[in-house]
């Protein structure tokens, strides 16, 4: 896999050349991640007989096209409404909707988009420089690894939740319990299902993500006229493009929390099966163990948006890696694009790069350029979109309610997933009225399925030995991180209590 | 007002926070009733998560008794509730939401999500505004029938509106 300066350059140019595919892509991109339903894998399924019909190089440069820009959509309604489009940017409304109910919707989409450009675009360059040793990462990762890591996931929402852990803890456990539904894949017995045949493949993603996000949040809004606060909507009546700057500026100064953040999502995006939503949250307590003033997130804290933002980016061109360079898809959309490349008779691997670097370094390329030109192409809408948020409950919630309950029907067209999502909607209100975080617990049945496949495959191999889980060098560092991350913030909160507590008496 | 009535109007009401929690040991030992007989390599995981989230979910509870003996909580739903004065319109929704899903498979998405749409805001707004309401119910409906049917060609279901649209186009 040699790579040059010229192939690079060579690549770029002639990427630069389908911006007729690109733009476009951008434009549906942006629409299908903002709605919940739509990823884009959907619609690359959706669209398949015209991907198909396609030349390869015209259809991946679609598929990477639409991949990136749907990722940077799923934060719009993230940060403007508090549902994110998909799960990915399930970390996003934090610090994102708190910040659109002070009325600084405008500067939090700027925000968004760039820490989402910046984080994508790097990861890109350096996923094309770094590839054959990144593309190593998932050759070291065994099932034991990957329980750890699923647990890593899950012992986050104790810190994200960090006014109260014990709740924290007990909805991400919820999480994983519900993970569990369904028929078991070696011995195929239904398991928890309470007799429903449509919960047998397991609890279907967006019904949980439309329920718990969107739903809930339509019965909780309508207590108030307007999403924004009193000071939000006196803010938003001086709306101009000062926001949009500012925005900017204040993402320029964090470059390296950017940068640090953004590589976070290209190494957890690398490996297989992980995803941007792990990786986002991942980032988001990382950045909050580390900051100086982690009391602030979860309040509109620019630093707790950046963070899941720039990392779900980053994690775009990690799940690209296996994928070309040992033929193993990082995710949904890899596995998709897998497809696609083999109905043209491309092999993916090592030999892909030489033979056709076009295929090989093209979804690179194009990401990298999708990316520059998307900040030209929403940076200005970001004034536009934020006025959203001056609609009225009254008019909003219904709206979110049958737009997002239809949603939960797409996928599998079952009217089962609308009344799923409807009691997942109700689980939802009443973990927000009572506390409990409803990010932990959509976490939690999203690494349901993965932690269980895991945690059979290693049993299978040691034979019922539980103790497996302590058996490799590799998983016992993590074991090791997993408690440090867990002890950080906790640390933290006693040094500062201490000091708190001295101050006074100093005086 | 009695005195007790008093410190009992001071105290947090928690109760609505035992009901995720309850839920959750309810289904967990559900959960586990129904793998009793698989074997246990394909039980071990499923032991470990629910065995977890039943100790979890038993430490809040004590937790909750150790408050309620300090007299510092009562057992009220009022965090869950509140304000009541919402009470009557969320429930109304909801209802709507239940007929929504019901309703749809025979109406078809258009015609349902304009009657939800003009129902649920006519209740919301109290009544007011009904001919703004309509026509918006009216232009979403059939926005989101182009963009989702038409553009998209998502399967939504299809009711008289979509089947009449293609006969005549």
């Amino acid at each position: 896999m040699e790579f040059s300066i010229e192939i690079f350059a060579e690549q770029f140019a002639r990427t630069f050349s389908y911006w007729w595919v690109i733009l476009p892509s951008i434009l549906l991109g942006l629409i299908v991640g903002a709605i919940p339903g739509f990823s884009a894998a959907n619609t690359i399924i959706i669209l398949l007989p015209l991907t198909l019909a396609m030349d390869p190089e015209t259809g991946l440069v679609f598929m990477v096209a639409l991949y990136a820009s749907s990722r940077l959509g799923a934060g719009i309604p993230a940060i403007l409404v508090n549902i994110p489009g998909t799960a990915g940017a399930a970390a996003t409304p934090l610090d994102g909707y708190p910040m659109t109910q002070q009325g600084r919707g405008q500067q939090a989409l700027t925000i968004s988009f760039t820490s989402s450009v910046l984080g994508g675009l790097l990861t890109t360059i350096i996923a094309l420089l770094a590839m054959p040793w990144l593309s190593q990462v998932a050759y070291y990762l065994h099932s034991v690894e990957m329980i750890v890591i699923m647990i890593f996931g899950i012992s986050l929402i104790a810190s994200i939740a960090a006014r109260d852990t014990l709740k924290g803890l007990i909805a991400g456990f919820l999480g994983l319990m519900i993970g569990y539904i369904g028929a078991d894949v070696i011995y195929e017995t239904p398991r928890g299902t309470m007799g429903f045949l449509e919960l047998y493949d397991g609890v279907p993603l967006i019904p949980a993500l439309v329920g718990l996000f969107a739903i809930s949040e339509a019965f909780s809004v309508i207590e108030g006229d307007s999403i924004l606060t009193k000071l939000g909507r006196e803010a938003m009546q001086t709306g101009g493009w000062g926001a949009t700057i500012e925005g900017l500026r204040e993402t320029l100064s964090r470059w390296w929390h950017v940068v640090w953040t953004a590589m976070i999502g290209l190494v957890i995006g690398v490996v297989p099966g992980a995803g941007a939503a792990i990786a986002a949250f991942v980032a988001y307590q990382q950045s909050r163990a580390f900051s100086k003033t982690p009391e602030k997130y979860g309040t509109g804290h620019i630093e707790g948006l950046i963070a899941p933002e720039s990392a779900n980016n980053g994690v775009t061109s990690g799940t690209l890696i296996p994928l070309l360079v040992i033929g193993v898809p990082g995710g949904a959309t890899a596995a998709i694009m897998a497809v696609v490349l083999q109905y043209h008779g491309v092999t993916v691997g090592p030999e892909l790069f030489a033979t056709r670097p076009e295929l090989g370094y093209g979804p690179f390329t194009t990401m990298a350029v999708t990316y520059i030109l998307m900040i030209f192409t929403i940076l200005p809408l970001a004034r536009y979109m934020s006025r959203v948020t001056v609609v009225r409950t009254v008019f909003m919630a219904p709206i979110i309610i049958s737009f997002t309950l239809v949603g939960a029907f797409v996928p599998r067209e079952y009217v089962f997933d609308m009344y799923l999502a409807l009691v997942f909607g109700v689980i939802g209100y009443v973990a927000r009225k009572t506390g409990y975080h409803v990010a932990a617990i959509l976490i939690g049945v999203i690494l349901g399925p993965l932690l269980e496949q895991y945690f059979l495959r290693a049993m299978r191999i040691s034979q019922g030995d539980v103790l497996v889980v302590f058996s490799s060098t590799i998983g016992n560092i993590l074991w090791v991180a997993l408690v440090v991350s867990l002890c950080v913030p906790a640390f933290t909160a006693w040094r500062r209590r201490a000091a708190q507590e001295r101050t006074p008496a100093a005086q | 007002m009695t005195d007790s009535q008093q410190e009992h109007g001071r105290r947090k009401p928690i109760g609505g926070e035992l009901i995720i929690p309850a839920v959750a040991v309810v289904f967990s030992i559900y959960y586990l009733w129904t793998i009793v007989d698989v074997p246990f390599t394909a039980q071990a995981s499923a032991l470990f998560v629910g065995t977890i989230l039943i100790f979890l979910c038993l430490a809040l509870f004590v937790r909750t008794a150790l408050a309620l003996r300090r007299g510092e909580v009562s057992l009220g739903i009022g965090g869950l509730i509140e304000p009541t004065s919402f009470v009557p319109r969320r429930l109304v929704l909801l209802g709507l939401t239940v007929a929504y899903i019901f309703v749809v498979p025979w109406l078809g998405f258009t015609l349902t999500t304009f009657l939800f749409l003009a129902l649920a805001m006519a209740v919301l707004n109290g009544g007011r505004s009904k001919g703004f309401i309509a026509a918006l119910s009216a232009v979403l409906a059939i926005g989101g029938w182009l963009l989702f049917v038409v553009a998209f060609e998502t399967r939504f279901p299809a009711g008289p509106f979509e089947m009449l649209m293609q006969r005549m186009f």
